[in-house]
């Protein structure tokens, strides 16, 4: 294995190949930085210009581009409450505060080196693992997928604030609206009006970029052109104590490796790996109320995982040539453009692939972080902007990034109508991010569900004789209801004090 | 080849005005010289296999034509907003698209009253790509008769994970193999080739479906094996694997995959045929073909008025088998 590794290190002997990594980095974190872009689609924008590379410029190019894009969606998450994934979504929780706090830079500091060390951890993860974890996550089934999913919406219970109604209220909106579309196994349209545009359901950036983004510029045009905090200047190279960002190594060693394992399972990604690792750390942390307030740790559990979640999706693509993530599945064709056919002899026939990926992975943190820093210098600016003035430019973005996602009119007017309902649902002071974890989890539940049962003759035995699915659905209910119970004593407590 | 690329070449140099004269001297000739930026519109999103098809053909129609050709990614609605932008779209050939079986399936569907093949011009064809069924290594299953005779056993309990809902391009090739051999399967949407083939893999269904390039790897790696294949030939590539037909089921082997290019209608003809040129042109240079043999399709040259009878048998067949399957009326 050393040797391998030696291998794909020597690529980095060739100026093409740094030239490559710069280039992929620096794009992808434009590219992930834009509302409505990410890593999907950088990487199929970039694949046209890797024809005619050597292969190992041009995977060296598109994995640093996949990294720094999945970071580049919590710069505008941290900075305007805009996440353009739904894996970046986690880190608007605290990151928003945060700025509004005038804490700009501490939170892209903190998320930079969360996603640059995340990165680092699991790519050791990954090549110690990569074969057998793939080959583990083959046993999930149908039954199983359903369990996962499952645990993912449990995650409510700790995600809403306050009231567990309201919660579970998001929630059910949010499974409602995962519904549209057309059936996936029968082909009926559902809720579409007769609309062929809501055939492939609601479009998830578009609903991101409403329901985050332009209620914020609804409730910023609100509150009018008043006093607003001013960023603090970030002073040395970083903008916090050493000792501060040391001290958060727990949630993100933690993050780190729950998002790997997460994003190895093909189909579970970035977004429930941040998603989970958020909750388990605010469940864990010594200062739990911190979170949804400006909790540092919340940043870096969400970038730390959701970046782990890269190298993880790296890891049946390389060892089964089954793509992780929809990114990884867009990378199985520039490897076939290359002659490189990714699949269970990758490593056997070309090695230096794999070893060429883990190496640029690992050589690409310090190149990334490097960006970030400088970065967010100049971004802890852009949140000085006077607020109408932001107001004004984050709904011009809205508006681009809605119509980018799909060239077409039909996700600006979803985008808008978001927008509204969201501003209606913050008033409400019904929580956003359940709408948002079951519009994601929700299709996938449903398919596994109905795939699980249709498999076994539509007996409900598939869902208890396996030992994963009931492991799984066993922490889902515990999940779910735990917190629900807490609350529940608490209040009884309190009322028997009064 | 290399002569008329470098004619091409000095006619781009030569300027606006040249361009404009030589185009119609060109149409004559019987090469396609576009006048401006061809846009092609695809129904999916980046990536995956339609996308690396048109930028890997756009890339080599470039220096043919003289003119940059843009690829717009227009998913949503099973292809209703691509085909709602070409069918809008004037016919004069700088709007183009690509399509596959999934238009035609759809406009018999879903989309039913909103396209119909009738609303445009099908100009080319070049990739055929027929379904074949397979199992896990470790399956007891060697051969489509065995999948018969399993299905016969038990009352058609039989999982098959194929690409796309009842209705969908590989669910009708399930459906042709049930009514030749006079069985049920259980069909099991899938929304991947990479998924089915894991499911497959993991033992969670019996038998997958899928064209042969996404599979092919795991058929070296000894991981899959093939029961038979939806075509009049056995594969080059596994010449072990029988078709339906060796083994005795007569079935439709038109129902490929396919993927084409596409345009308005009322199209001049003498247009569609130079447009049709320059992608068989484009299908024939080295990195083409280096992408189309690693992908396991096959290449076709049909040109406007073969692809058009093709585009009107396969939607008839398509209509025929949904009939028959109780989906359309």
């Amino acid at each position: 294995m050393f040797e391998s590794l030696a291998i794909g290190f020597s690529a980095f002997g060739d100026p093409m190949v740094w030239f490559a990594l710069v280039f992929g980095a620096l794009v992808g974190y434009l590219i992930g930085a834009i509302p409505g872009l990410g890593p999907s689609l950088g990487v199929a924008l970039l694949i046209p210009f890797t024809y005619g590379m050597d292969p190992v410029v041009s995977i060296v190019g598109l994995v640093a581009l996949y990294a720094a894009a999945e970071y580049g969606g919590a710069i505008t998450a941290i900075l305007i409450n805009s996440p353009g994934t739904a894996a970046a979504v986690a880190t608007s929780w605290d990151g928003y505060p945060l700025t509004q706090q005038g804490r700009t830079g501490e939170a892209l500091t903190v998320s930079i080196l969360s996603s640059g060390a995340g990165i680092f951890i699991s790519t050791l993860f990954l090549i110690i693992t990569a074969v057998p974890l793939s080959e583990f996550a083959l046993r999930f089934g149908p039954g199983e997928y359903f369990a996962l999913a499952l645990v993912g919406l449990s995650l409510v219970a700790g995600l809403s604030e306050g009231s567990p109604l309201k919660g579970t209220v998001a929630m059910g909106i949010g499974l409602a609206l995962a519904t549209i579309g057309l059936d996936v196994q029968t082909g009926v349209p559902r809720f579409t009006m007769g609309n062929p545009e809501f055939f492939e359901g609601l479009p998830l950036v578009p609903v991101l970029l409403g329901l985050y983004a332009l209620s914020e510029v609804l409730f910023m045009i609100e509150d009018g052109p008043s006093e607003k905090v001013k960023s603090a200047p970030i002073g040395g190279l970083l903008a916090l104590p050493v000792k501060t960002i040391f001290g958060l190594k727990t949630p993100i060693i933690r993050s780190s490796v729950l998002g790997y394992v997460i994003g190895v399972i093909p189909g579970a990604g970035a977004s429930i790996a941040s998603f989970v690792s958020y909750a388990v750390s605010k469940r864990l942390s010594k200062t739990p109320e911190k979170f949804g307030k400006g909790s540092l740790e919340g940043v870096a559990s969400s970038e730390a995982a959701n970046n782990s979640a890269v190298a993880g999706a790296m890891a049946p693509l390389l060892a089964l040539g089954i793509p992780g993530s929809p990114t990884t599945a867009i990378m199985i064709g520039a490897l076939m453009v290359q002659g490189i056919q990714p699949g269970p002899l990758l490593f056997a026939k070309s090695p230096e692939i794999p070893y060429t990926i883990f190496a640029s992975l690992w050589v690409g943190v310090p190149v990334m972080v490097l960006i970030g820093l400088a970065g967010a210098r100049i971004w802890a600016k852009v949140a000085n902007i006077p607020r109408p003035a932001i107001a004004a430019i984050v709904a011009g973005i809205c508006y681009v990034g809605a119509y980018a996602s799909h060239t077409t009119m039909f996700p600006v007017h979803i985008m808008t109508a978001f927008g509204v309902l969201g501003y209606i649902l913050r008033k409400l002071e019904i929580p956003l991010a359940p709408i948002i974890l079951a519009l994601v989890l929700g299709e996938m539940m449903e398919t596994n569900f109905r795939r699980a049962l249709i498999s076994n003759k539509g007996e409900w035995s598939i869902f208890y004789t396996s030992p994963m699915t009931v492991i799984l659905i066993a922490i889902a209910v515990l999940a779910f209801v735990l917190p629900a119970l807490s609350q529940l004593r608490a209040r009884r407590a309190k009322a028997k004090t009064v | 080849m290399t002569i008329s690329n470098l004619k091409k070449l000095v006619l781009g140099v030569a300027g606006a005005a040249a361009l404009t004269l030589g185009g119609v001297q060109n149409a004559a000739a019987g090469d396609w010289a576009p006048d401006a930026p061809v846009n092609m519109i695809l129904h999916t999103k980046p990536g995956g296999g339609v996308d690396v098809y048109s930028r890997t053909l756009a890339k080599e129609l470039e220096p043919i034509i003289g003119q940059s050709i843009v690829v717009v990614n227009a998913p949503g609605g099973g292809g209703a907003t691509q085909m709602a932008k070409i069918r809008a779209a004037k016919p004069d050939g700088l709007t183009l698209g690509v399509n596959t079986v999934t238009h035609l399936t759809g406009m018999q569907t879903n989309l039913r009253g909103t396209f119909s093949p009738d609303d445009f011009d099908w100009i080319a064809l070049s990739q055929v790509d027929p379904i074949l069924f397979f199992v896990s290594k470790e399956s007891e299953l060697n051969s489509i008769t065995d999948l018969v005779e399993l299905a016969k056993a038990n009352g058609g309990a039989v999982n098959i994970a194929g690409f796309g809902p009842v209705g969908s391009m590989q669910n009708i090739g399930m459906a042709m193999l049930e009514k030749s051999a006079g069985v049920t399967f259980n069909w099991v949407a899938h929304q991947s080739t990479p998924d089915i083939i894991a499911a497959v893999l993991g033992g969670h269904m019996d038998v997958g479906v899928a064209n042969l390039g996404p599979a092919l790897e795991f058929f070296e790696a000894d991981r899959l094996k093939g029961l038979g294949v939806l075509g009049d030939n056995r594969l080059s590539t596994l010449p072990d694997m029988q078709t339906f037909g060796e083994q005795g089921y007569d079935v439709d082997t038109s129902w490929l995959q396919i993927r084409g290019v596409f345009g308005p209608k009322d199209m001049p003809e003498e247009l569609q045929q130079q447009i049709a040129d320059a992608i068989h042109k484009a299908m024939a240079s080295e990195s083409y073909q280096t992408y189309a043999r690693a992908s396991g399709v096959q290449d076709s040259d049909y040109g406007p008025k073969e692809y058009s009878a093709f585009i009107k048998q396969m939607s008839s067949v398509a209509e025929e088998q949904l009939k028959a399957a109780g989906i359309i009326e």
